[in-house]
């Protein structure tokens, strides 16, 4: 089968699916296909979403897709120190909800059929290959071999990325920054606060973190994602090792395994080409510090799906041309990674005595308002080389 | 290389695949053996050791 379309979406995630949504919207044809069943599941996420996110991008929070609504976050140490922050206190980023994802994906998904997208799941892509105007995407749906005639191709194909890759960019992900995540959703916790997103540092998680993200008052999410140069353990190891040792997990049950790569390095560079816009994990729009990335794969979308109609509209799809996505995303998302990296970096080269003896400072002090200058004077009074680390970012 | 049991399609494989040997169906990874240069960093990324090489 042959199909005709201005523009094609490779993969229905948030970052896809709004990228259909808006081109759709500015008035391109655009199709979007998902080589999965049921769009949304399984899940490869800990469902952390920020809400000023949503609302900035005109999502409108739905109860059908917010598990829970979180109202701050637990930082703990090795040695088990609590560091309680309220949203009041401290901009958490991706964080306000965690999210149904099978019924988020779907809905978004939905908006973008709704906005004129057409969708094809079970349509997975094979090939890439360039014509005089446009492209070729070849994809197999269930039996059948259809071959996707397109001006542009929105490659949102997770962290595979191999779309871009087949386009001749350069975007797959550098061994040292995909962090390894298992996640367990389970029942019968016991948390001490259901309300709250809750990080564990230290060797529990050699360059990552572990967490408890509730999804009911003893329902969460609790993964693990750790970097393997860090590690030789396989990331479920360490995660089942810490289900079995924290008191809040150590009596509940799994009724669903999630696994991926996070890719924390930071932007791709190449995230436009001739014809082809690069967008969500596909591109590494994670935040290096959390792993978090609906936010900005949402983003990304949008900004995408309007560049790449604006070009059809024109009738110009070089990638000088597409080039405003590259722009609005690194202006827009690119120059906050860079503070978050520098971050995760500090993070990292802390050793556990240094992790609690960072906490206990924490706990010692009565904080009513955390901004970067009162957090960098707390982290130079116990280790002073967040000065050298972390003194030009703020 | 041999993708057992555990493996769950979640793709970390074929993320860290430097030849992009690795295709990850939807209920299948192929690995293609051609592609592939056994620089073994798949099985080290694979959260729950599903590939192994021989």
């Amino acid at each position: 089968m042959d199909i005709d379309t201005d523009i094609v979406v490779v993969g229905a995630g948030p970052g896809g699916s709004l990228a259909a949504r808006e081109a759709a919207k500015h008035g391109a044809n655009v199709l979007l296909i998902d080589k999965k069943a049921e769009i949304g599941s399984p899940k490869r996420c800990a469902e952390g979403v920020s809400k000023s996110g949503l609302e900035e991008l005109g999502i409108n929070p739905d109860p059908r897709w917010i598990a829970r609504k979180s109202t701050g976050v637990r930082l703990v140490s090795p040695d088990q120190t609590s560091v309680w922050l309220d949203e009041d206190t401290i901009d958490i980023p991706e964080s306000g909800y965690v999210l149904e994802r099978k019924v988020f994906d779907k809905h978004m998904a939905m908006d973008a059929a709704r906005a004129g997208a057409k969708i094809m799941i079970r349509t997975r892509a094979t090939a890439f290959e360039r014509t005089d105007d446009g492209v070729i995407i070849t994809a197999e749906r269930m039996q059948e071999e259809v071959k996707i005639h397109a001006k542009i191709v929105i490659a949102a194909d997770g962290p595979e990325s191999r779309v871009g890759r087949w386009a001749g960019l350069d975007c797959n992900t550098k061994f040292n920054n995909m962090e390894s995540c298992v996640q367990y959703e389970m029942a019968g916790l016991e948390m001490e606060n259901n309300n709250v997103i809750q990080l564990y540092f230290g060797s529990v998680a050699p360059g990552g973190y572990t967490w408890i993200f509730p999804k009911g008052d003893d329902i969460a999410n609790v993964g693990i994602g750790v970097l393997k140069t860090h590690t030789d353990k396989p990331a479920i190891e360490h995660l089942n090792e810490f289900i079995k040792n924290c008191p809040e997990t150590q009596n509940a049950q799994a009724v669903e395994i999630n696994m991926g790569g996070d890719p924390v390095g930071g932007l791709i560079k190449e995230r436009v080409g001739d014809n082809i816009l690069v967008v969500g994990d596909a591109a590494g729009f994670v935040n290096p510090l959390t792993g978090g990335g609906i936010n900005s794969a949402l983003e990304s979308g949008a900004y995408a799906g309007i560049v790449a109609a604006d070009a059809i509209d024109s009738g110009d799809y070089s990638a000088k041309n597409l080039q405003e996505y590259v722009k609005l995303t690194d202006e827009n998302i690119g120059e906050g990674y860079d503070k978050y990296k520098k971050a995760k970096e500090y993070l990292l080269s802390l050793n556990d005595d240094e992790l609690n003896d960072i906490a206990h400072e924490f706990v010692k002090q009565e904080v009513d308002e955390i901004s970067p200058k009162t957090l960098l004077k707390l982290l130079i009074k116990v280790s002073p080389k967040a000065l050298l680390k972390l003194g030009k970012l703020f | 290389m041999i993708v057992n049991n555990n493996c769950l399609y979640c793709g970390a494989c074929a993320g860290v695949c430097v030849a992009d040997a690795i295709d990850v169906q939807e209920l299948k990874i192929v690995i293609d053996e051609e592609k592939c240069t056994k620089c073994g960093l798949c099985v080290k990324t694979c959260p729950v050791a599903a590939i192994e090489m021989e």
